[in-house]
């Protein structure tokens, strides 16, 4: 085989104006993988993915029994009704359960606290605020310098969900329409890395002037501003410095991608609610991101399949996924909520079919979804009572062969934090220690690290 | 007049002078404690500028005939209303890559072919190449106007550079102006105060100026606005009254209505707003649109055009209609124009606001109808009244059998359950009397077979259906009180603080003596000492002035240099 250079642009370290540092990374080809499509060729390893996955009014547990807690525990847990959705994946995914969200003395802020909990490591003092920046953002920080986006925001019910913050304050904005998420990622400023008559775009460069004058000006806005101004403007040139490094990358030719094929674009949009809908959508957005995740445009996401107090419902059904979690008697036979459990199921068949999208694409011998790590994690345990204990939470994918997965965790109310900090390190992210006061650990799950 | 205006200045009455615009004496409450002091100008906020703001800003600044094709970042509700919550937010990289794009496509269009004469107020002296000259000739028009005050001499610089990199004159100017579109001072409210010549905190002329700009118009200061803070006649009582009149009078007024409405009254939940296509067919994107449009334009006929007592609002039948909506009312739409005025009869059981498709489908689930949000809703917007989220562990194994019956039943429970019924027992009787309207806004006087009770005690007093409510929501001397914060905080964009309670309370009672107008509560608000308060942010402090500033002070230019 003809050596490859690799080191040209293996990292390319391009110092903008203002300082900061940009490595570009390089899309894949098969031939610089190793045999096991493990490593590229040249040692360096896979890029992981890093996914977050969240979906309301958690899992069925009464004190009758529950749904969904596997019984075995360690590899070959068996599968309950409301994990029916991951039957064919079982092995690419480890469950947890009996991990608790540690109020501290704080107020539980319904369908707020468990996920607020989870996604920041610490009870929050407010509903729609955190009290530290989200996970998501510290593995993007890492590792998702590289891409043309940091992360990508999605969210399937038609409403702007997200639970990925910097500030605690400010969430991100996330794409709700499939059409429009084709849109961003595969319209304007797509770069095609099979495209034989590449050249750069010399307007690029005057777009990067333009923007040079706004940073300019950066000292003298923020001389006199108070604390809480200062962060917006930071927040602002942040995303300054992202669309410098959109069009930075643009300059540069794409390595050829023979996996990276433009996407069918979605149909229009459908509007709607109802279960059906929500995961449809899911399922198209997952379409699209197993691309984006190939093409390099990201290697961070977060997704929202529905909110903490769902909205969603059966089509023709009058009663919302909230309503009945609440309002069902216990079937006092069966010993749990009928149409609950019915509706928990469905959710869960979205995740089911996000999975499965993620791993029909195939990079080397291995899946997008092997080559990825994606927690999914709800905000209630037993929602029918706003249960802080035994929050679902789901690894999925191998993390690039980092992740023992198949597996079963289970402990009797160990924090939450345990399960985002074991994702953090899945994620390769360099981080030893996440959450605060009684969530505050450096125990990762080891039984699922490779 | 002439008296009056003697008298204005005789006792500082700036009473006096809102007489002028309202017809009405209005007695200001004083600030409680003097100004803090500083030693130069600081910024003391910024806030994000809304989506209709800017569409607004880029119209009169360009013309009507630009496009903006953008997607906004969402808004964020905080005390009832966006303006307080949106305080906190900033611009992510997603909303970044929209004004971005959209600044592009304003600067092609602008600078286009065919715009271009009309749209430069200078010729180059040669298209080929850069001219620094009528480039800031440009820059400095346009960008004042966009950023709300004169651009400093750094501002322009640092666009002229931008602009000789272009391949041609026009080019570069597409360029400088696309860097205008994107900066921080163009997509935030950047407030800024000053020492008067006491020494005491003030806003900036052009602060003051955009304050009432955007709560009156719901855009920027127009031309002679930023004249008036050029001036300095926004920094007397008198100047600022003149501008604040020349503002109400405008027909411009309702457009500032109509966004302070939209805030308060949350339309942006008609974002994402779904109903169940197999039990309400007729619900569509047409639909939720339209119902939008018939609120907005009865808040601005009955309230602007027709300067009617804002209380009113909840108990006319009078509204507006269009096909897709009188298809919802199953009522008749013979008129040729797309929208008609249109009067419930009596018997529709209907009454303003509270029966309008808006609220009832807004605050609904999407197969159902919720008395609970309904209730919760009312308070929350009307009252200013919020409601607690439920506890956490409450006990549900008795709030059971749902399934028949009326939701009636079924609330019963909550309002009898220990727990619940602090809260149950406020919002569900006002929701269940107006449970003969379903999630789409639709009469039914039936649920499962069973006529549905709408009678209800609301403040010890027996009412019946939505007219009881609308009848005891006009009564309430609260809901005006409401209104009056409501404008302060989303003029202001601040919320509760309990110093300001006795201006509320004298505020209040100007708009009742007033009769309730809410155009002259719009000026009455503007022209307040509160409006204009100094609350200068932890951490600002004044850049220390360097020599060749303070020169500039003191030059012609001099309320330039104290802009920046």
């Amino acid at each position: 085989m003809k050596t490859l250079r690799f080191d040209r642009r293996s990292i390319m370290r391009g110092v903008l104006r203002g300082g900061a540092a940009v490595a570009l990374g390089i899309p894949t080809l098969d031939m610089f993988l190793d045999g096991n499509g493990a490593a590229l060729a040249n040692g360096r390893p896979m890029p992981v993915r890093f996914g977050t996955y969240f979906w309301g009014l958690g899992l069925t547990d009464t004190p009758q029994g529950t749904r969904w807690v596997p019984t075995k525990t360690g590899h070959g847990y068996e599968i309950t009704p409301e994990l029916e959705s991951i039957r064919a994946l079982k092995d690419k995914v480890s469950v947890f359960s009996g991990f608790r969200a540690i109020g501290d003395g704080k107020p539980n802020l319904v369908h707020w606290s468990g996920l607020a909990a989870i996604a920041s490591g610490s009870a929050p003092g407010a509903t729609n605020t955190m009290d530290s920046p989200s996970f998501d953002t510290i593995v993007a920080d890492a590792i998702g310098q590289s891409t043309r986006f940091r992360s990508l925001d999605m969210s399937a019910s038609g409403k702007p969900l997200s639970n990925s913050t910097y500030t605690g304050k400010a969430f991100a904005t996330p794409e709700v329409s499939p059409l429009a998420l084709y849109e961003r990622l595969f319209g304007d400023g797509f770069q095609d890395p099979n495209n034989p008559d590449w050249k750069p775009d010399s307007r690029v460069m005057l777009r990067q002037s333009v923007l040079s004058a706004v940073k300019d000006q950066r000292d003298a806005l923020a001389a006199d501003v108070g604390k809480a101004d200062r962060i917006k403007l930071d927040q602002y040139y942040t995303s300054v410095r992202e669309m410098e490094k959109q069009l930075a990358l643009q300059l540069e030719k794409p390595e050829y991608n023979a996996a990276c094929l433009i996407p069918e674009k979605p149909e229009a949009d459908k509007r709607g609610a109802s279960i059906e809908v929500v995961n449809e959508n899911s399922k198209t957005m997952a379409r699209l991101l197993a691309m984006a995740l190939v093409c390099n445009q990201t290697r961070v996401f977060n997704f929202v399949h529905t909110a903490g107090a769902s909205e969603t419902y059966l089509a023709g059904d009058s009663k919302i996924y909230h309503q009945y979690s609440h309002d069902e008697p216990t079937d006092a036979k069966l010993g749990y909520q009928i149409n609950t459990s019915r509706l928990a199921g469905a959710v869960m068949q979205g995740f089911g079919d996000f999975l499965t999208e993620l791993d029909a694409v195939e990079e080397g011998d291995r899946t997008v979804l092997d080559n990825s790590i994606i927690m999914a994690y709800s905000d209630t345990g037993y929602a029918k009572i706003h249960s802080l204990e035994n929050i679902p939470m789901l690894l999925a994918g191998g993390a690039g062969g980092r992740h023992k997965a198949g597996q079963h965790i289970h402990t009797t109310g160990e924090p939450v934090t345990r399960v985002s900090l074991t994702a953090m390190q899945l994620a390769g992210a360099p981080v030893g220690e996440f959450g605060m006061g009684a969530m505050k650990t450096s125990s990762a799950v080891t039984e699922v690290l490779a | 007049m002439t008296k009056l205006v003697q008298g204005v200045r005789k006792y500082g009455l700036l009473a006096a002078a809102a007489c002028a615009a309202s017809g009405a004496m209005i007695t200001h409450a004083r600030l409680p404690a003097a100004s803090p002091t500083l030693e130069g100008p600081v910024k003391v906020a910024a806030r994000r500028v809304t989506e209709s703001q800017y569409r607004n800003i880029i119209a009169d600044t360009f013309g009507d005939w630009v496009q903006v094709n953008a997607r906004f970042e969402p808004e964020r509700r905080q005390d009832g209303l966006l303006a307080i919550g949106s305080t906190q937010l900033s611009i992510t990289p997603v909303g970044f890559e929209q004004y971005y794009g959209a600044a592009r496509s304003i600067s092609d269009q602008v600078l286009s072919e065919g715009r271009r004469a009309t749209t430069v107020p200078c010729t180059p002296r040669d298209a080929e190449q850069a001219d620094d000259a009528c480039a800031a000739t440009f820059l400095r028009s346009y960008g004042e106007r966009l950023f709300r005050r004169p651009l400093t001499e750094a501002q322009i610089d640092a666009r002229l550079a931008t602009a000789r990199k272009g391949e041609d004159f026009y080019d570069g100017l597409e360029l400088a102006l696309t860097s205008l579109l994107i900066a921080p001072e163009f997509l935030f409210r950047i407030e800024v105060a000053e020492p008067d010549p006491s020494g005491a905190a003030r806003l900036d002329g052009f602060t003051k100026a955009s304050r009432i700009a955007f709560l009156m118009w719901d855009t920027g200061p127009d031309a002679e606005l930023l004249a008036a803070a050029k001036s300095g006649a926004l920094d007397t009582p008198e100047g600022l009254q003149r501008q604040v009149a020349r503002l109400q009078a405008s027909p411009r007024l309702a457009d500032g209505v109509r966004a302070f409405f939209t805030d308060m009254l949350q339309l942006d939940a008609f974002e994402g707003l779904t109903k169940d296509a197999s039990i309400y067919p007729k619900f569509s994107q047409t639909v939720a649109d339209s119902a939008r449009e018939e609120t907005l334009r009865t808040v601005v006929d009955q309230l602007v055009t027709r300067n009617r007592d804002y209380r009113d609002l909840f108990v006319t039948r009078e509204t507006w209609l269009n096909r897709s909506l009188a298809a919802v009312y199953k009522v008749p739409f013979v008129s040729q124009e797309e929208w008609a005025p249109y009067t419930f009869p009596e018997e529709s059981g209907r009454s303003g606001l509270l029966t309008q498709v808006t609220f009832l489908s807004l605050f609904s689930h999407p197969g159902s109808s919720s008395p609970t949000k309904r209730g919760v809703k009312l308070y929350e917007i009307f009252f200013a009244q919020p409601t607690p989220d439920p506890p956490a562990d409450v006990d549900f194994s008795k709030v059971q059998a749902s399934s028949e019956g009326t939701v009636r039943m079924r609330l019963i429970e909550h309002m009898t359950n220990e727990g619940c019924a602090a809260c149950h027992s406020v919002s569900d009787p006002v929701g269940l009397a107006l449970e003969h309207f379903d999630s789409l806004g639709q009469v039914r006087m039936l649920e499962d077979g069973k006529p549905i009770d709408v009678s209800a005690v609301l403040n010890g007093k027996q009412v019946s259906g939505a007219q009881g409510v609308g009848q005891f929501m006009r009564d309430n001397p609260r809901v005006p009180a409401t209104l009056v914060r409501n404008i302060y905080y989303y003029g202001v964009g601040r919320g509760f603080d309990e110093r300001d309670e006795t201006f509320f309370e004298q505020e209040a009672q100007a708009f009742a003596a007033a009769g309730y107008k809410v155009p002259a509560l719009f000026g009455q608000i503007a022209t307040s000492p509160y409006f204009m308060k100094v609350v200068i942010p932890s951490g600002a402090k004044p850049v220390p002035a360097r020599p060749e500033q303070v020169a500039t002070r003191h030059s012609a230019d001099s309320r330039r240099g104290a802009a920046r």
